[in-house]
């Protein structure tokens, strides 16, 4: 195994790194080609950036003392007018007034700084809450649809099999349109609703058929003899057949969220800021387009490989009792 | 304890229809150990399992210790309480620990406090002799073994009446004496048994009677002395020939 396996792997190893150094090259070629110039630097301040706010003086009147106090400063100041005097913070290094000068009102003291959120960051956050509120409910009524699929009821059975059907046979950004224009319109629905309510819909009709696939998976066996111990068919799903179904469909289900991740990107069409969106509305200010949507795709691959990771975790702890 | 009257079970499937129990009539004492032999396909197991009510029979009628199985008033659960089955593959739940596996009904079905399902569960695990592997999870337990916690599961319930499907069929030879030694010795205190079994031995030694199946119908019915001797019908004298 040992010497002979290594040396004959190391060339095809090589071999990789040659296609990825030939690929990047290429890639480095062809954005010259267009003439495209990087500006990574731009990147940044989409995540967070430092707003400044002016410190304006809320009266004509006159500065009776600069207080200086480390990188702030307190402004002291009295009204013309007479009245009582105004204390003002500014951050020291944008100080523009001196001890006794003469400020009319509105007039600028001076700046203070904060740190805020970008639109990248708040549609990644947009991004991750819907999928995790949709993965949620969709969960739910997958679990409840696929149920109802292996019911003994026809009813129950057939509706679960027309919504699997329909929504399986037709394509998600489809539904999207359908779910705000016709049903949000018809209850009235705010877009973020409409948007979860379409990929909850969208995820439970395929959960559904995980999780009916994974019921099935259990041997009748298990059912037999829970059932002859006196348990009721809602004891002996949830006792044991849930608990074994859970275990099986666990990686499947993992991926179906993972997609979901992915899909969400399509609620951006009805105007929902995720992360797809937040990249769009960057690019008509920035001009900064294949940066963006390297980043855009880099966040994306950022959650879906953490689930990736995660699943791996719960993969290991559920194997205990194999 | 058993009463069988007229019992008929038809499958239907791919245009055949099989009387898998046809028209049997049978009853089993209480403290009586019944042991039902036959070719493969005869229809034991589905006469086993219609004792429980697992399967739906099609006519004809069960009565265990007085009641009626198919009657519409009857609770099939509380019935099934009575009854314990063991199966011919174990069927142990694989995400529980044996204690977990004897003590999950008793806490479900006879909703007993978690202290008072272990202690029977030790016991019954220690009657059986394998209250070592208590925490152990099934799959680490060999196919003897997994037969035993089966029949202390089944015994945790504190049935009247057990059921055992060919408990010995899947083991290998040498786990079947510990399986059977256990059921003897549940015979011996004086549990009602029915069991589906190619183990003679185990008929010649413990049962009270026997039953010949064949094609759905009980063919002969008599003690086992008589019945291994003298077997009255032509197919179970055909059917002794080949397995002794
Ligand atoms: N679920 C089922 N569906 C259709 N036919 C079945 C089913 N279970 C058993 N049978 C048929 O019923 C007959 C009796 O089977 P079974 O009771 O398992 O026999 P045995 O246990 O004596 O080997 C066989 O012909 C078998 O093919
Ligand atoms: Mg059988």
């Amino acid at each position: 195994m040992s010497l002979k396996r290594r040396s004959a792997q190391w060339p095809w190893h090589g071999l990789l790194v040659v296609i990825l150094l030939g690929l990047a090259i290429g890639l480095w070629m062809a954005t010259k080609q267009v003439n495209y110039e990087w500006r990574w630097e731009r990147v940044p301040q989409y995540f967070a950036y430092h707003d400044e706010v002016a410190q304006t003086a809320p009266f004509t009147g006159r500065i009776v003392k600069v207080h200086p106090d480390g990188a702030y400063s307190q402004v002291e100041m009295i009204p013309d007018a007479g009245g009582s005097r105004a204390i003002i913070t500014v951050e020291t290094d944008t100080l523009r007034v001196a001890d006794g000068a003469q400020v009319t009102e509105d007039q600028e003291i001076g700046v203070t700084r904060h740190w805020r959120v970008g639109p990248l960051t708040e549609g990644l956050w947009v991004t991750i809450w819907i999928s995790f509120a949709s993965g949620f409910i969709g969960l739910i009524i997958g679990l409840v649809t696929g149920l109802c699929r292996i019911s003994k009821n026809p009813a129950l059975r057939g509706l679960a099999v027309l919504y699997i059907e329909l929504i399986r046979g037709t394509p998600l950004l489809v539904q999207i349109f359908i779910f705000y224009f016709f049903i949000g319109t018809v209850l009235n629905l705010d877009r973020t609703v409409a948007g979860i309510g379409a990929l909850s819909l969208f995820v439970g009709a395929y959960t559904a058929e995980i999780i009916r696939a994974g019921i099935q998976s259990i041997p009748k066996g298990q059912t037999e003899a829970a059932r002859s111990l006196g348990m009721s068919t809602a004891e002996t799903m949830i006792h044991i057949v849930l608990p074994q179904a859970f275990k099986r469909v666990l990686p499947p289900l993992a991926g179906q969220f993972i997609s979901l991740i992915k899909d969400s990107s399509l609620v951006s069409v009805i105007a929902i800021t995720d992360l797809t969106k937040s990249g769009r509305e960057i690019i008509t200010s920035s001009f900064a387009t294949f940066e963006i949507w390297f980043t855009v795709a880099l966040l994306y691959l950022l959650i879906t490989s953490v689930l990736s990771q995660l699943l791996f975790w719960l993969e290991r702890r559920f194997a205990r009792s194999d | 304890m058993i009463e069988v009257k007229n019992l008929l079970k038809i499958f239907e499937g791919r245009g055949q229809v099989v009387r898998a129990v046809d028209d049997v009539s049978t009853q089993v004492a209480k403290g009586e150990v019944v042991v039902v032999i036959g070719p493969s396909g005869s229809g034991k197991s589905t006469f086993l399992r219609c004792l429980n009510g697992l399967e739906e029979f099609d006519d004809g009628q069960v009565i265990i210790d007085g009641i009626d199985i198919a009657s519409s008033a009857t609770n099939l659960n509380a019935v099934r309480r009575e009854v314990g089955m063991v199966f011919q593959h174990f069927n142990l739940f694989p995400h529980k620990t044996v204690l977990e596996n004897v003590t999950l009904a008793q806490r479900v079905v006879r909703k007993r406090k978690a202290a008072e399902a272990k202690d029977k569960a030790m016991a019954l695990l220690t009657k059986v002799g394998i209250a070592e592997k208590a925490n152990e999870y099934p799959s680490r337990l060999s196919g003897g073994q997994q037969q035993r916690v089966a029949i202390a599961r089944a015994l945790a319930m504190d049935p009247k009446v057990m059921l055992f499907d060919e408990p010995t069929s899947a083991l290998d030879p040498e786990m079947v004496g510990e399986v059977l030694d256990v059921m003897k010795q549940l015979a011996r205190e004086g549990m009602t048994m029915a069991v589906v079994t190619h183990e003679m031995g185990f008929a010649r030694e413990v049962a009270q009677r026997v039953l010949f199946m064949d094609v759905g119908k009980v063919l002969e019915d008599a003690p086992p002395a008589e019945f291994f001797t003298a077997p009255k019908e032509p197919r179970a004298q055909a059917f002794l020939k080949q397995v002794l």
